[in-house]
């Protein structure tokens, strides 16, 4: 799909560029138009729930300036604790997109600061695709490079977190990985300062960017590591590791988040300790140079296994007092897979910590994912120092990867550049004899690609110690054999191939289409009956409720999804949010959630709630919603509070979550139920079916007459989708409730004499006085 | 947790129960004091940590009404014959709990350890009428068993931190479980240090083997197989190795996209490998001198791939539903 550019083919080193610019620029463009289906199909909206925090940071970042932004305590979250915004945030997005917004305006182009976020992922999926290029050729071949540019322009996986609208780190993070190991690689290659310093440089975009940057402060010492072990130390490898690792340390402990972690935890200390150990073996390595020892290599390997055993224990006895944190649990459960479930349920509850099916690998990366170790294979045939790398990087990333959904989105740039490396030489293989046989064959466009870099491959030898040496034989016995597997069996291997690459970008349309074009902010639907497409605005009517009916310092509890979406959209105050920092704070909502009535009225006003909102999918059958989420909130308040909330409570005595009347009890009754099904008995869905009949869960809601004494029902949206509830005020129900009946006094046998004369008010039986009489009856 | 066995004796043995029932009452009125029977079961408590009751003593101390104490009772099957495996495992995980008990300092007169075997006390499940095994139930001190006393072993599984959390819910005796420390781990990674080690050491001379490409990118691409076709997901979540549908018949495929079958697993990985050997072949066969030979080796890397990956694609196809491209066969 992207391969494809015009031209003549002509052996001239300014038609390859020409080819390799516009492939680059067609990429670029179709990367982002496939990007754009949120936006056409719906509007220029942010998505999710992240992105509308970072759209809000970066909205304040704009308005009242960077030091500010650095210096925000933002009251509206985590009430009553508040949050220190600048000193919890990767600022590399907010900057990224105030730089761009600034220069636009001083250029006089008046766009809003929302357009800027809503298009910046797909703007920078581009410059990814680019540098994937570059990071590639410097492995390989230009030809793999725009094969791997290619690919990663289009492919699902990394779509899937890139999308219009889809305003978060990892949009420009993937970017700024590529362009570090880019210039790692070029910086191992060369040996020269300069680049390593510009790696570090990059490293610190990225590190302001993404918490994944750990993966980078890992990798590299990994890269060094594994090349010392197999006796590739140079004097390159000691300039550029030092290099960056010195800067790369300064550069990283800038940003205020990051702080003095990277000398103060375990994630970090192996970049540290492999920096010592460089240090070492270069010292040995001058001693013997000095001393002139024969079997020096014998005793660089053992005096390099003395050393590393030294440093790891150092940094063991360190953790152990202390002095280095341990590493955080979210790094932890990637090597101890059980690790999570048991002792962080917040971080199981969210699905894209699950670890990998094979069938997300294929729906994100299709053919790629059979074809990649096929680029590892001849990677690690032809080895060299920069191929092993890449090679590190694949096996490092699968296994993330496996162990994480999310974790894909590293993934799948390496695979990339490894399917692109697989299909460059196979297709070079193909179409190469073509040339020297002087046939056109029918992948017209690839073998322009292919054959023009024929003349770099030449280039690139110089660099590669190892790895070319397969194209000589291969290059000559072709002259001697002259057409070695016929011109037919060619033809027919390229169109098959072809064809699967085709497919590929038939998948990754139909992916991005299907699955990742999805602001789940807006829902749509589509009706059975005529096929027309229908939209479900509740998110935003009641957010919108909320920033027009409510007082403006009002709180709103909700569970933590909703919380960025609310001080988003409806700009009020949420009591938690996406940044689940505070893991007892949201035990306490989810107690109260999963509480009855009243004894989370008790919570909520000591929490000072004013609101509640919740999401309820019971009427048009969305399966997110709160009631489905219910057994994540009382785990989580059981983790905290396991006197009051048992998760067997909520169980049928068979085991089962059931909502219909033989749900457990304790379920009926809670807060989150009720305020889901409130008058939700009433409602008849259908003109046969009962009332009361929930589509999400198809089942009849068991508790449906109730009324709710210490809430009041504030607002529900036009499908039922959010339901907001107004807590009252003590005063509002601690007066006994009297019915009229009690309330009025009902009239006895007295008659009231108010005739036409105007009279005073006078006491029954009341005993007249006579003046200058004694009133002495008795 | 579907291993439990089923004794089938419930259908005959109703009315019977209800005999052994009155009898056991008629019976109470003559047994032991309170004193009496604390001091016994501490005596036995010293010997042993995890009471093992027959019928009778199991009426004595467990069902009859002077108690001061609470009993966790484990009624369970052991005896070989009658082929429950997962009763071991219980008995195992019971012992640790009642173990840990036994030594901390939580010890105290309120609670004790039992458990009842089938073929020591078939009567006891015959009142109790409890058909399965293992279960787990506890007699609080005062009053009978409610349904909370028995232990949801479906939905919590017996493994002993789950069985201490269930007495502390019914008890509030908090109970710290101490395992006895499992070094097979440790000496299976020991001897595999050792092994390698001693190999390396054999070949000292030798070394030319760990300058091979070939064993290292196997090895690489083993790797990326078996986390690809998602042996990750099958080592946390540990789905069964095939499903049988409702005619009887086995399903190689989970159905949706959110599961998978430990064979299904197998079967991407080779599928997999199957494409990755094809495409190595095509790209081998362009630098074979031999004609003939570079012919053979295009023409069945080119069907390896096209026909392994059709097959690839229509595995996904049935698994997600109204994905609508095919290739060669669907």
């Amino acid at each position: 799909m992207n391969q494809s550019s015009s031209g003549i083919w002509r052996k001239s080193a300014g038609y390859s560029s020409l080819i390799t610019f516009s492939i680059l620029l067609i990429a670029w463009l179709a990367g982002f138009s496939s990007r754009l289906f949120a936006v056409i199909r719906f509007e220029s909206i942010i998505h999710e729930f992240d992105p509308w925090f970072n759209y809000r940071s970066t909205a304040f970042m704009v308005q009242h300036g960077f030091y500010k932004f650095l210096n925000w305590f933002d009251e509206r979250a985590w009430y009553p604790l508040g949050r220190i915004v600048g000193g919890t945030v990767y600022p590399g997005l907010m900057i990224t997109s105030g730089t761009i917004h600034y220069i636009l305006h001083s250029l006089n182009i008046p766009i809003h600061i929302r357009d800027i976020c809503v298009f910046l992922a797909p703007v920078f999926s581009g410059l990814t695709s680019i540098s994937t290029y570059l990071l590639t050729s410097e492995l390989w071949s230009r030809g793999a490079g725009l094969f791997a540019a290619s690919f990663i322009a289009i492919v699902p996986g990394y779509i899937s977190r890139s999308v219009a609208g889809s305003y978060d780190n990892e949009g420009i993070a993937i970017f700024a990985l590529q362009f570090t190991y880019f210039l790692w690689v070029r910086s191992i290659k060369t040996g020269s300062m300069f680049w390593s310093a510009a790696t570090a440089l990059s490293y610190f975009y990225m590190v302001s960017a993404w918490g994944g940057y750990v993966f980078i402060i890992n990798l590299i010492p990994l890269h060094v590591f594994v090349l010392l072990i197999m006796g590739r130390y140079s004097q390159r490898l000691l300039t550029s590791y030092s290099t960056f690792y010195i800067l790369g340390l300064l550069f990283s402990m800038q940003i205020p988040f990051v702080g003095f972690q990277p000398i103060r935890t375990s994630e970090h200390m192996a970049a540290l300790g492999i920096f010592v150990l460089l240090l070492f073996i270069a010292i040995l390595r001058h001693l013997q140079s000095v001393l002139s020892r024969s079997d020096f290599r014998k005793f660089y390997l053992f005096g390099g296994m003395f050393a590393a055993l030294i440093v790891f224990l150092g940094v063991v006895f360190l953790t152990i007092f202390g002095v280095i944190a341990p590493w955080s649990g979210r790094f932890y459960s990637l090597w101890d897979t059980g690790y999570a479930k048991i002792h962080i349920p917040i971080i199981a509850s969210v699905s894209e910590h699950q670890p990998t099916t094979w069938f997300s690998f294929f729906f994100d990366l299709h053919i790629l994912v059979c074809t990649f170790p096929v680029g590892i294979w001849y990677c690690i045939k032809s080895v060299n120092d920069e191929r092993i790398f890449v090679v590190l990087y694949a096996i490092s990333a699968v296994y993330f990867a496996g162990v994480m959904v999310r974790l894909m989105l590293t993934l799948t740039p390496v695979v990339c550049i490894l399917a692109g490396i697989a299909f460059s030489t196979l297709l070079e293989v193909f179409l190469k004899e073509d040339y020297s046989s002087r046939i056109v064959g029918k992948g017209g466009n690839i073998a322009n690609t292919e054959i023009a870099e024929d003349n770099h491959v030449d280039k690139k030898n110089l660099y590669d110690k190892a790895g070319k040496i397969k194209f000589r034989p291969k290059h000559d016995a072709q002259l001697e054999t002259h057409c070695g597997i016929g011109s037919n069996l060619k033809s027919v291997i390229i169109l098959a191939i072809l064809m699967i690459l085709m497919m590929f970008a038939v998948h990754c349309t139909w992916v991005t289409s299907n699955a990742y074009s999805s602001p789940s902010i807006v829902l749509a639907f589509h009706n059975n009956q005529d096929g027309s497409r229908n939209i479900l605005d509740d998110f935003r009517e009641a957010y919108y409720w909320l920033s027009q009916n409510t007082p403006d310092s009002a709180r709103i509890m909700s569970w933590w999804d909703y919380g960025y979406q609310i001080a988003g959209m409806a700009n009020r105050t949420t009591l938690v949010d996406n940044n689940t920092w505070n893991n007892s704070h949201i035990a306490l909502v989810g107690k109260a959630m999963s509480s009855t009535e009243e004894k989370s009225y008790e919570i909520m006003s000591s929490l000072d709630v004013d609101y509640v909102l919740i999401i309820f999918g019971g009427v048009i059958g969305y399966s997110g919603d709160d009631i489905n989420k219910f057994l994540w909130m009382v785990r989580i308040a059981e983790g905290e509070h396991p006197k009051d909330i048992k998760e067997s409570d909520y169980f049928t005595d068979r085991g089962e979550f059931r909502i219909d009347s033989e749900g457990a009890p304790t379920l009926l009754n809670c807060l989150m139920y009720k305020l889901s099904y409130y008058r939700f008995g009433e409602l008849k869905l259908d003109y046969r079916g009962p009332a009361g009949y929930d589509r999400t869960r198809n089942a009849i809601i068991g508790n449906k007459d109730f009324e709710l004494s210490y809430l009041e029902e504030a607002y529900t949206t036009e499908h039922w989708l959010v339901r907001i509830y107004r807590v009252k005020k003590p005063s509002e129900f601690n007066r006994p409730s009297l019915k009229l009946g009690e309330r009025t006094l009902s009239p006895t046998n007295y008659i009231p004499r108010k005739n036409s004369k105007r009279r005073k008010g006078y006491i029954k039986g009341r005993p007249t006085v006579i003046k200058g009489k004694r009133n002495n009856s008795q | 947790m579907n291993v439990l066995i089923r004794t089938m004796l419930l259908g005959l043995l109703v009315l019977g129960s209800f005999l052994v029932i009155t009898m056991a009452q008629g019976k109470q009125k003559t047994g032991l004091s309170l004193s009496e029977k604390v001091r016994n079961l501490h005596d036995m408590n010293m010997k042993k940590a995890l009471l093992r009751f027959n019928g009778q003593k199991f009426r004595e101390y467990v069902k009859s009404a002077p108690r001061n104490y609470s009993m966790v009772v484990m009624l369970t099957a052991l005896a070989p014959s009658r082929q429950c495996q997962i009763c071991r495992h219980a008995h195992d995980e019971f012992t640790i709990v009642a173990n840990s008990y036994r030594y901390s300092p939580t010890y105290s007169n309120k609670l004790f350890f039992a458990m009842v075997d089938f073929d020591e006390g078939s009567d006891v499940f015959q009142a109790l009428r409890i058909n399965t095994a293992p279960v787990f139930l506890h007699f609080p001190a005062k009053g009978k068993p409610k349904g909370p006393d028995t232990m949801d072993i479906h939905r919590v599984g017996f493994a002993a931190e789950a069985i201490a959390k269930f007495v502390h819910e019914r008890t509030d005796v908090q109970i710290r479980i101490f395992r006895p420390p499992n070094y097979s781990g440790t000496v299976a990674m020991l001897t595999l240090v050792a092994l390698v080690g001693g190999f390396l050491y054999i070949r000292r001379n030798n070394l030319e083997f760990l300058y091979n490409k070939q064993i290292w990118g196997a090895v690489a691409l083993f790797f990326c197989f078996a986390m690809i076709s998602g042996q990750m997901w099958n080592h946390i979540r540990g789905p069964p190795l095939v499903h049988k549908n409702k005619n009887g018949g086995v399903a190689y495929i989970h159905g949706s996209s959110q599961g998978q079958l430990v064979v299904e697993t197998y079967i991407v990985m080779f599928l997999n490998a199957m494409i990755v050997l094809g495409m190595v072949l095509l790209t081998e066969s362009g630098s074979q001198s031999d004609q003939k030979r570079a012919r053979i080796l295009a023409i069945v890397g080119l069907l390896l791939v096209v026909v392994f990956f059709s097959f690839l694609l229509s595995v996904f196809r049935s698994k997600a539903q109204g994905y609508p491209y095919s290739f060669l066969f669907k």
